[in-house]
């Protein structure tokens, strides 16, 4: 039995493309249709849907073989009875005995896959009765053979009651559907073990990603929360820097202030000064309110980061468990992934 | 007439001495003040500026406030007085403002008859009311002592 590769878009086993040969060994049909023929005294052959033979015929009569078969005419008449026959077989799904156009008692037992002709047998090549040889005549002259040849060889045939014939038919037609039947579930086994085997390696190979992913996003958190903690570093430079202009403002506003005095004790010549003196203070305080403000945004920057570092962590927090669950899915995905395997041995157990 | 006044505030409380009195202002924290043992309580020690030794008198021990700490606002406010230059710590020096007579208003007798009376009458200006002090009588006492205690 060839390994069958007819696969559908999504992978799964076409049926309409499965041949006899992919589920029956020919070999062991061979030998099973060569010892049944024998055994049984029926001639056989075993056929695909077409009407070609799949095996070499076995036990064939003489009368066949050197007669009916030698001319043109006699072959194509068999070939179009084996084809009715076949037909009729597939048209009920059971064996069917018929007289075959050389007037000899023939059966058709189809092999059937799911409700589809894959193949048949063919055989028989027997008679019911005694021949009758004035038939046999009308016949040699249709075909184009020897008369007296045709006649003599017509004796040799063996004669059989038609429940034998009927028995052997069905015999056959059990053992191949049989065989044929537990080797497509077998495929079939075998192509969904394939697809899972395809889909657990999609899934590990998606998980590994996920897990590479997961990490990468754990190292950009860290560094997005130790930059953060950066900028409370550096808010916290601007917030010196802020001590020191209020810092330079309030020296600014003494400077005023004293500026302001100087002014007053020098009396009417200081006037001109004391204004001065006094848009200094305003300035002055203007800084120190400004200083003010600037505080309370480097404030808020800092409110800001702290609750940035909060959610920072709680979102390493939420990776971690999510590289966590990705483990435990990856290991999940291992252990049936053996189980796989183990259905793949079965499936391809012969 | 007017008055020119320095603006500076005791527990929220305005006070106010005439300009040509004060001598400059410090920033109380830029100075190490070194106390001196037997010396008046309101007498809080000196400074050194600029070379020269300044005392420093505590406005809260003689106006009987509560105590507090030199804090980033405090100044010190250096008046000509008594012949020398002394300096009063007080919590922030705020405004320099120009008072006309009749925004000035004497203290009667009542409420400081006596001879060291060192306030020379409530400044109003607009809302506020400020207790103008006399830079030479507000610590004559003290600075009497004091130069007692430093010459013997």
């Amino acid at each position: 039995m060839s390994q069958y590769q007819g696969k559908n878009m999504d992978g799964s086993l076409d049926l309409s493309t499965v041949k006899l040969k992919d589920v029956i060994d020919i070999n062991f049909l061979q030998q099973f249709q060569d010892d049944f023929a024998k055994g049984v005294g029926l001639a056989s052959v075993t056929v695909d849907p077409d009407g070609t033979p799949i095996t070499n015929p076995s036990s064939y009569t003489r009368f066949c073989m050197d007669f009916t078969h030698s001319t043109e005419c006699g072959d194509k008449r068999c070939a179009e009875s084996h084809r009715k026959g076949g037909e009729e077989a597939a048209r009920t799904g059971k064996p069917v005995i018929y007289e075959c156009h050389a007037g000899l008692i023939d059966f058709a037992a189809p092999i059937m896959l799911e409700g589809r002709q894959i193949g048949t047998i063919l055989g028989g090549q027997v008679l019911t009765d005694v021949p009758n040889d004035t038939k046999y005549r009308k016949i040699a002259n249709e075909i184009g053979v020897d008369e007296e040849g045709y006649v003599e060889a017509v004796q040799e045939i063996r004669t059989l009651s038609r429940e034998s014939i009927e028995a052997a038919a069905n015999v056959l037609f059990i053992v191949a559907n049989n065989m044929s039947n537990s080797a497509y579930q077998q495929m079939k086994l075998r192509s969904v073990a394939d697809t899972l085997s395809d889909g657990l390696a999609q899934i590990s190979a998606t998980m590994e990603e996920l897990a590479a992913s997961a990490s990468v996003v754990s190292e950009n958190q860290g560094n997005l929360n130790s930059e953060i903690k950066n900028v409370n570093i550096v808010t916290g430079k601007i917030d010196a820097v802020m001590d020191f202009i209020k810092d330079i403002a309030d020296e600014t506003r003494l400077l005023g202030l004293n500026a302001a005095i100087e002014a007053a004790r020098a009396g009417e010549a200081g006037l001109g000064f004391g204004v001065v003196a006094q848009e200094i203070r305003k300035l002055s305080a203007d800084s120190k309110e400004t200083v003010g403000k600037i505080k309370d945004l480097t404030t808020s920057i800092k409110e800001s980061v702290d609750k940035t570092v909060t959610m920072g962590n709680e979102t390493t927090n939420t990776i971690e468990q999510q590289a966590a669950a990705i483990e435990q899915v990856t290991a999940s995905v291992m252990e049936i992934a053996s189980l796989t395997e183990q259905l793949n041995q079965l499936a391809n157990t012969k | 007439m007017s008055i020119q006044l320095v603006i500076f505030e005791l527990d929220n409380k305005e006070y106010g001495i005439d300009v040509t009195a004060v001598n400059g202002i410090l920033r109380a924290r830029k100075f190490k003040i070194q106390a001196l043992p037997g010396t008046d309580s309101s007498i809080e020690g000196m400074i050194n500026l600029r070379g020269n030794v300044n005392y420093i008198f505590n406005l809260r021990t003689k106006f009987e406030l509560t105590e507090k700490e030199i804090s980033d606002e405090s100044k010190f406010i250096m008046l000509n007085a008594n012949n020398s230059t002394i300096g009063c710590i007080v919590d922030e020096v705020t405004d320099i403002v120009k008072l006309n007579d009749d925004q000035v208003q004497s203290t009667p007798n009542f409420i400081c008859g006596g001879v060291d009376n060192y306030i020379i009458g409530i400044g109003k200006f607009e809302d506020r009311m400020i207790i103008i002090l006399d830079p030479e009588k507000i610590f004559s006492a003290e600075v009497a002592t004091l130069q007692g205690a430093v010459s013997n």
